[in-house]
């Protein structure tokens, strides 16, 4: 009993099949006529999938075995479909119906862990398309018994399409939690899944490795020869052979296994910000030291993927998009494809700095309110680590940390055997960290001082307009080329391209903007840093007059 | 679970204590350094012109919403410090309470009995049983929500929030959408829980019904608390003594007309066939000594009769101020 007299029950957390917010959507969503209705569909067409391979296979004269394997594939990509697309689907639209109808508060009531509430939803929301998956099984099951596939090649598959599912349903959640329109949290949980999981792995290709492994494929890859029919399945090794595999700074896992660690980050991250919205809807998505550690362990992590492949080769997108490539006589990495890189790893890193600071960086009204509940407590500072603190340090930090990470990945890529004689000095990490900091702190300073209407307006203006307008003009003539340059490097989003172009000593500039890059960069530089002194002056001003106003004013006078 | 400090014997520990409570929505302030405290056992009601901050209040109370600063204890637990333990003896039903489209009354109610912990199933099946008894829908149990009226709808929720036999129940226009029976079993059920010690916080608008309902209330305005106390004192702090008074007279009524017109406190006065009808603004002992005076004066008085004006005057005459201002 506690001091109110009522009972203190507790649910716990990991008894998933106990969560009354599970329980409640087993009842909703699995009445039998609409689960029988889904079952009966998804039998009808793993069934026919099955069906048609097996008795395409043995006609076209396939052992029974490899008949069956036929079907796997196929099967595979079905189960995917209705865990990742009609799963994912779910648990966003049904946590913005929750909002929708206005039954969410019940559930904020609910005397429950906001883990346990996280969990009830993720598992609850997603329940039919679990059953439906459930139902795919008997027809693997049996398949993978005909085609004689080891436990040691099935079991690794289904667990990455287990986890990769929970991150996608958590990748929903969030997206249901924070979007308030229902179309809108239905359409952008697609979009950022397709982009998480689809797009964003395809830098992959450009040496970002860390990101291919939040998706199912490299355990595919890995396994996948196994699956198939034996003749197809051994030249399918051979190209696999070529493929990289991961070798976390040296350390050599097996594809699902460090899958399974990369998406875990990921994973537990989502359910940070969830468990912080449950607890106070008013709460930021990440707390600054969890968004900051957060960062740092994206950039272990595209270190620890890239570093190990770089003298192999297998980092360059000429082996990337032709794995082929690699069997030819003297393929050697072209000078440009490492700047290229260089560039990419760094415009990818900012943008990450701009995230972050998106989701940790308070709002003007969340800073007045701080300065109100400070001057209440008779205190003339804001706690440190706060929602309503500012994120300037933690974004400091971050951009630092982007361009030691940018540094690294560069040196590994110069300083490779590849690119004899070539060496990466201190002064180009000075540069680097010029780079992040001007254009990272700067749009924190910005969007802390003036929120993110101006913010939304610079990033087209100044970040956007000018990087078509370059594309648009760059075509028309090669004497354009140069004023071409001098436009996109206005977008600060350019300059760390142009700082790999600019500083490094492979790059291979072509002889029309040979002269126009370095120059706009240093130009391009100097404003955005004097644009981000600026507007850290600003911010300091205008927190200070925020403070002041709140501290020394009567607040009671301030309606 | 964080318990207040506690408070000597003989003065019984608030079941609702707000200490200057503040909620901001950027600069403009929707409660205003709120204190207020409310005994336990008691139906206490709030009342107040839109935007007066009923609902931030009540957000608040119910750990919905973090509020600027101030502190709230209820029945002993800090809400802002212990949200869990608050939340298990919270009862909330919110204005226009929705009920979820997907799920049948009986299963919506044992989906939250199992949420809040009720024992074995049966223990559940029963207290359901109890408190759609409660409020007299038992033969809704097998219905599905979405089917439900409007007034079906706020008795389901009204179960719901009973249901874990809470504490402190906090009542956003609980009566809106009911017919006058459900009404009359709503009042007699919020009685029924007073008895047992449960505190019931409650805001309507329909100001009869909340004073036949509370046994005090108070009335907030522009995020501030303007009165407390029972409606009669509240009444008397909002500093209402303006009253209508009807003499009737069995003769000499145009003198005693003329006589009262030279009297303190009154004004808009006229003749009505044997009754003068005048205002009054004074206190209950002026106006003794008015009806003295017609009296010693030699007025034949046959009735005098007083009119006060209403709460919701009260309340309409607040509004306007507000709208002027």
């Amino acid at each position: 009993m506690n001091a109110s007299g009522t009972e203190a029950y507790r649910h716990r957390t990991w008894e998933v099949w106990k969560n009354p917010i599970f329980l409640r959507y087993c009842r909703s969503r699995l009445r039998p006529k609409g689960l029988g209705l889904a079952l009966l569909i998804t039998v009808l067409i793993a069934g026919f999938m099955v069906g048609m391979a097996r008795s395409g296979g043995v006609r076209s004269g396939l052992s029974l075995s490899d008949a069956a394997r036929l079907a796997l594939p196929a099967l595979l990509g079905f189960q995917c479909v209705l865990l990742f697309i009609l799963g994912t689907a779910q648990a966003a639209g049904g946590m913005t119906a929750e909002r929708d109808e206005g039954v969410i508060d019940y559930q904020r009531l609910i005397p429950m862990s906001p883990l346990s509430k996280v969990l009830g939803f993720l598992f609850g929301l997603p329940v039919r398309e679990y059953a439906m998956f459930l139902a795919t099984l008997p027809f693997a099951g049996w398949t993978l018994w005909l085609g004689e596939i080891s436990w040691h090649v099935w079991l690794p598959i289904y667990v990455t399409i287990l986890t990769s599912a929970v991150c996608y349903h958590l990748t929903g959640l969030v997206t249901g939690t924070v979007v308030k329109n229902r179309r809108w949290a239905f359409l952008l949980s697609i979009g950022i899944v397709f982009c998480l999981y689809t797009v964003i792995p395809q830098m992959a290709k450009f040496g970002l490795v860390y990101f291919k492994y939040l998706t199912v494929w490299p355990v595919l890859e890995e396994f996948g020869p196994k699956l198939m029919p034996r003749t197809a399945g051994a030249a399918l090794e051979t190209l696999q052979n070529l493929a990289p595999t991961a070798k976390f700074f040296g350390l050599g896992f097996p594809e699902s296994v460090f899958t399974v660690f990369s998406q875990g980050g990921l994973i537990l991250t989502f359910f940070v910000m969830l468990c912080r919205k449950w607890r106070r809807t008013e709460s930021h998505l990440l707390g600054k030291t969890w968004a900051t550690g957060f960062y740092i362990w994206i950039q272990i992590q595209l270190l620890g993927n890239s570093l190990p492949l770089m003298d192999e080769g297998a980092v360059f997108p000429s082996q990337a998009f032709d794995r082929m490539i690699r069997l030819k006589a003297g393929w050697h990495p072209d000078p440009g494809e490492a700047v290229a890189m260089s560039g990419i790893y760094g415009v990818m890193s900012l943008m990450l700095i701009f995230i972050f600071a998106i989701l940790i960086t308070p709002s003007a009204d969340s800073q007045i309110r701080g300065w109100r509940r400070a001057k209440k407590q008779g205190v003339d500072s804001l706690p440190f680590f706060s929602d309503a603190a500012t994120s300037f340090w933690a974004v400091l930090i971050m951009a630092l940390a982007g361009a030691t990470g940018w540094f690294l990945f560069t040196q590994g890529l110069v300083e490779s055997r590849w690119f004899p004689g070539h060496v990466m000095s201190l002064k180009i990490l000075l540069f680097y960290a010029l780079v992040m900091v001007a254009a990272g702190v700067g749009f924190q300073a910005l969007l802390e001082s003036k929120g993110g209407r101006v913010v939304g307006l610079v990033t087209i203006f100044a970040g956007i307009v000018p990087v078509m307008a370059g594309a648009v003009i760059a075509p028309i003539d090669d004497s354009l080329a140069p004023l071409a340059v001098w436009l996109f490097g206005i977008s600060p989003a350019s300059l760390p391209m142009f700082a790999s172009a600019s500083l490094l000593s492979l790059s291979e500039l072509p002889m029309e903007v040979a002269r126009a890059v370095p120059r706009a960069f240093q130009f391009w530089l100097f404003v955005t840093t004097m644009a981000c002194v600026w507007r850290i002056s600003r911010l300091w001003v205008s927190r200070r007059e925020k403070a002041k106003s709140v501290l020394s004013a009567d607040v009671v006078a301030e309606r | 679970m964080k318990v207040s400090e506690p408070t000597p014997t003989h003065v019984p520990r608030p079941a609702i204590d707000i200490r200057d409570l503040r909620v901001d929505y950027g600069n403009f302030v929707a409660v205003d350094d709120l204190s207020l405290k409310v005994p336990p056992g008691e139906v206490f009601g709030l009342v107040g012109p839109n935007g007066a901050g009923k609902t931030s209040t009540f957000r608040v109370l119910t750990t919905l919403m973090e509020p600027t600063y101030g502190e709230v204890i209820l029945d002993g637990v800090d809400v802002l410090e212990d949200i869990e333990s608050a939340r298990r003896i919270i009862g909330y039903m919110p204005d226009l309470a929705p009920v979820p489209a997907d799920l049948k009354v009986g299963e919506f109610l044992e989906y939250y009995a199992s949420a809040y912990g009720l024992g074995s199933l049966a223990q559940r099946r029963d207290r359901v049983a109890e408190c759609l008894e409660e409020v007299a829908i038992t033969d809704l149990r097998e219905k599905w929500c979405k089917e439900l009226s409007r007034g079906q709808t706020q008795r389901v929720v009204l179960a719901k929030t009973l249901l874990h036999r809470p504490r402190v129940l906090i009542l956003d226009e609980p009566a809106s959408g009911l017919d006058p029976l459900a009404r009359r079993d709503l009042r007699n059920a919020l009685r029924r829980l007073a008895k047992t010690g449960a505190t019931v916080f409650i805001s309507s608008h329909i100001l009869s019904e909340l004073a036949e309902m509370c046994t005090s209330l108070c009335v907030m305005n522009r995020g501030r608390l303007l009165a407390s106390g029972t409606v009669e004192e509240v009444r008397q702090q909002l500093g209402n003594t303006e009253r209508t008074i009807t003499a009737s007279f069995l003769h000499r009524q145009e003198e005693a007309a003329s006589w009262l017109a030279t009297r303190l406190g009154i004004h808009d006065l006229r003749l009505d066939g044997s009754q003068v009808v005048f205002g009054f603004k004074g206190t209950d002992d002026e106006q003794a000594d008015l009806m003295e005076g017609l009296v010693h004066e030699g007025f034949r008085l046959r009735a005098f009769e007083e009119r006060r004006s209403s709460f919701e005057d009260i309340l309409v005459e607040i509004a306007e101020s507000n709208r002027h201002s």
